[in-house]
């Protein structure tokens, strides 16, 4: 095996965590406000659904092939030819959505706190220090991720708890008053942020053994969903119908923020949140990235081609879109289908190749 | 290349790389001429080196060899000469070789057949009698050289705690550990480090309690040092630590005994180097570092309020001055408005921009700390009245920095005392200044991937196997009780899960105080 490091099964929740809520955080309620209004809160709920069938798909591969990732077990299933490509259509996913996190990451650090500073600059900046994690290895993005992931948590908490006298219950209502339409509409997008834990396939071979992956998994699905729902009630109750209006519903929330004169401007705050949270998000896609490319071009070592990746997925994030408009609205039409491809019905066919097979080797014994 | 095969045989090649004269491998010889003249050509052109020739009872001719300095000539005269001079006729009826070992009222004795024996004795402040017509010499344990006095420790002072520290003197070093821990299981390996310095390095451990594949792993590193000399343990410490390029120590140097005490009842192996009172305790955490051996001494809950006290100044030490920068230059609007406005009116005779003024006073802060430290403590007082009044009064008013400036720097300054080891404060001290620059250049981003950055480096960073930041990351909730806190003692069961996993309990439990207990 390429990776040499073992994971503990808390350490790949919290690895996972950070993967979905970084970037949901943010942007969340501004997607799902738009078409599920005053229920967008119930929308994470539906979406996890997803998350939770993700999961239990990578799981059950895994089972399968216990020593394997992704694109190595696609290989077997589908053959040699047909499964590298398979392997090469999943990687390009990978390096093009995690282009688009880092522009997402890069247009936000611009947009809010550095205008004048060149895109490109943050972008890399950002890249290069996740490079350095990947080339760690798992372990080291693991244990980096176990110092960031409570401060991630304990900060947003902290936004939360400030937040709570401004809110106003009475935006809740009413309550499925369109029917549950409205939500499960708003429900599209996070589900496909929901879907990228098949991420998991490319940690769940490196966990240690006596580790149950498939509950720190579902635990993991459960926290991000709470968080989510969190999140959109916050901004909801804060905002109401015009949540949708901001980018950034959370950002703009935590300027809110004053407290006695003296905690005002706590966006620091957030970005803190915000540039941990993506630090791991694209750690984690850049590492499925370079492991699955090193596997796919049997490398015996991933670390020389670290670097280089980064390089890439510096340009494809500039190519991504050409400005913030149109990378959210691709992110929030095109996307969630073009995501839907890889990281479900593949996993999907390839489980059911796989069932198959067995059964039909099995009629055969018998 | 003939130098390196030599160097793989190991120690013998070793020793014959250094001395070309093949003779004296061989055993000593029977007549004593020859062994002298073979013992001072050895010794040619050193002064210190006494051969003192005499007869044992008037009859059998004897050499007695030793150096100057380093050996007891009192007990020399008193239980080596004079019984031997003195020996009576019915004696001499005895082989020479029982004769002397009969009569020499010394406690450490040992044969010697070699003249690297031999040498090695003396040099270790043993005298050697040879006698004649014996091919067997006979090394006397009475070394006795100047040594300083056990001293309270300078650079780990308390204020409750044993006040001796280590010394220059290895035996003494070793005797303050044996009485700490009488138990046998107290295990003393020595193994010797320097081609020219032949400096003798002690392994110690406890037996039981330290892992053997960790004792196995710092025997190696030790036996693969090929240096001419062995200065000081600093010198060891870089040849044998997991990550040589990391500016954080992975290596414990300490002087107290009771601290090497505890590391080894906590699984640690200890090193202790001859010629300096600073041992070496593997493997550590960072969060060892950042505790203090008072910690344990004092009053739990003051303990883990020092804890979390130091944990922030820490995070002040490196990050104080670049968040100053980063809010003054990019991001004005989160300063609240009354600050800014007097932050900007004393900035307003300011030449400088923020990052300038800021580099300025942390280099001219380094430079006077460290000539402090290396002025002799009359001048190095003068020193920092100087420093004081220059940085403090006259730079204000002569509006080269501002006033905020001077606070940020002085608290930057004090904060970076609070770290409990010189080493790793020297680390966020270091590590304060490419943190300037990136918060100069990306702002509070910038702050932010320096410390991504630090934090996966730290991630990266292991101490003889152990991760660096154990037990954070990796998490192991149990032993948070002695890192975010510092539970009593009676709570402090088990052992630190890395080092002490062969004996996971060090106490048994329930031992909480509770006198109502068992009355009525």
């Amino acid at each position: 095996m390429i990776e040499k490091g073992k994971i503990s099964g808390l350490q790949m929740a919290i690895l996972l965590y950070p993967t979905i809520v970084a970037t949901a955080e943010l942007v969340l309620p501004a997607i799902t406000g738009e078409v599920a209004k005053q229920d967008m809160w119930l929308s994470p709920i539906w979406a996890s659904f997803f998350g939770y069938l993700s999961v239990l798909i990578a799981y059950r591969l895994h089972s399968y092939y216990p020593k394997e990732t992704l694109l190595q077990y696609s290989e077997t299933i589908a053959g040699k030819i047909p499964g590298k490509l398979i392997g090469c259509g999943i990687l390009f996913f990978l390096l093009h959505t995690n282009g688009m996190n880092l522009r997402d990451f890069g247009e936000f650090v611009n947009g809010n706190f550095l205008e004048q500073t060149p895109l490109t600059v943050t972008i890399a900046s950002m890249a290069f220090v996740c490079a350095l994690a990947v080339r760690g290895g798992l372990e080291v993005m693991a244990r980096s991720s176990q110092i960031f992931v409570p401060v991630f948590i304990l900060l947003f908490m902290f936004i939360v708890v400030l937040l709570i006298p401004a809110l106003n219950p009475g935006n809740i209502a009413p309550v499925l008053g369109e029917g549950l339409t409205p939500s499960i509409k708003g429900a599209l997008v996070p589900t496909q942020w929901f879907n990228e834990l098949f991420l998991i396939s490319f940690l769940l071979p490196y966990l240690g053994e006596n580790e149950n992956g498939l509950k720190w998994g579902m635990i993991t699905t459960t926290l991000i969903m709470i968080t989510l729902v969190i999140t959109n009630l916050l901004a909801l109750l804060l905002f109401g119908d015009i949540t949708s209006s901001f980018t950034y519903p959370i950002m703009d929330a935590a300027r809110y923020i004053s407290v006695a004169d003296f905690l005002q401007h706590v966006e620091a705050v957030e970005m803190a949140i915000w540039v941990t949270g993506m630090f791991i998000k694209i750690s984690v896609f850049y590492y499925a990235a370079v492991i699955g490319l090193a596997q796919l071009l049997n490398l015996s070592d991933y670390r020389p081609i670290v670097f280089p990746i980064g390089l890439l997925l510096i340009s494809i994030s500039m190519w991504a879109a050409p400005n913030l408009q149109k990378l959210t609205h691709f992110s929030s039409t095109t996307w969630p289908f073009y995501a839907l491809l890889f990281q479900m019905i593949i996993p999907i066919l390839l489980l059911l190749a796989v069932i198959t097979r067995k059964k039909f080797s099995k009629t055969q014994l018998s | 290349m003939i130098w390196r095969n030599r160097r793989k045989k190991g120690k013998t090649g070793k020793q014959k790389a250094l001395k070309p004269s093949k003779q004296e491998q061989d055993t000593l010889f029977k007549h004593i001429t020859e062994n002298e003249d073979q013992l001072r050509m050895i010794y040619q052109d050193c002064s210190d080196v006494i051969f003192h020739a005499f007869t044992i009872g008037g009859n059998h001719q004897a050499l007695l060899l030793y150096i100057d300095g380093l050996s007891n000539t009192e007990e020399i005269d008193d239980s080596v000469l004079s019984p031997l001079m003195t020996a009576t006729e019915s004696d001499q009826e005895q082989q020479v070789d029982t004769l002397i070992k009969n009569k020499v009222a010394v406690t450490d004795t040992k044969e010697v057949h070699t003249f690297s024996d031999c040498v090695q004795a003396i040099s270790a402040g043993k005298p050697v009698i040879l006698a004649d017509k014996s091919s067997t010499g006979l090394s006397l344990g009475l070394s006795k050289w100047e040594k300083r006095a056990v001293e309270s420790p300078e650079a780990e002072k308390v204020v409750r705690g044993p006040r001796e520290g280590f010394v220059e003197t290895l035996s003494v070093n070793t005797s303050m550990l044996r009485r700490r821990i009488r138990s046998p299981k107290l295990k003393i390996q020595s193994i010797e480090v320097g081609r020219y310095t032949k400096t003798s390095v002690m392994i110690t451990y406890v037996e039981g309690l330290a892992d053997n594949t960790l004792i196995e792993e710092v025997t190696t590193r030790l036996n693969r040092i090929d240096i001419d000399g062995v200065l000081e343990s600093g010198v060891i410490e870089e040849f044998i630590e997991d990550d040589p390029y990391s500016p954080f120590p992975q290596v414990l140097a300490t002087e107290r005994p009771d601290i090497v005490t505890s590391s080894l009842l906590e699984g640690r192996v200890t090193i202790l180097v001859d010629g300096t009172p600073f041992s070496l305790v593997v493997p550590i955490t960072l969060y060892s570092l950042l505790q203090s051996n008072e910690d344990y001494y004092r009053r739990f809950l003051m303990s883990t309020a020092t804890r979390w006290l130091r944990y922030l100044f820490l995070v002040i030490a490196l990050l104080l001055p670049s968040l100053y920068v980063a809010l003054l230059t990019y991001h004005q609007e989160m300063i609240p408005t009354s600050l800014l406005i007097s932050m900007a009116a004393s900035r307003e005779q300011v030449p400088f921009p923020a990052l300038v003024e800021v580099l300025l006073m942390e280099v001219t802060f380094e430079a006077l700390r460290e000539a402090g430290v290396r002025l002799p403590k009359q001048v190095g007082s003068a020193v920092s009245i100087v420093g004081a009044l220059v940085i403090g009064e006259a730079a204000v008013s002569a509006g080269i920095v501002s006033a905020p400036m001077v606070i940020v720097v002085a608290i930057t300054g004090i904060a970076s005392f609070t770290i409990p080891r010189y080493s790793t404060a020297f680390a966020i001290r270091m590590l304060r200044f490419p943190m300037i620059l990136l918060a100069a250049t990306l702002g509070l981003l910038g702050i932010m991937l320096g410390v991504i950055t630090i934090i996966v480096h730290l991630a990266t960073l292991r101490s003889f196997g152990v991760p660096y930041l154990s037990p954070m990351a990796p998490m192991h909730f149990y032993e948070m009780k002695d890192t975010m806190i510092r539970a009593p003692w009676w709570k402090l069961n088990k052992r630190p899960r890395l080092t002490g996993k062969y004996n996971k309990y060090r106490q048994s439990s329930g031992q909480k105080p509770d006198p109502i207990r068992g009355e009525e």
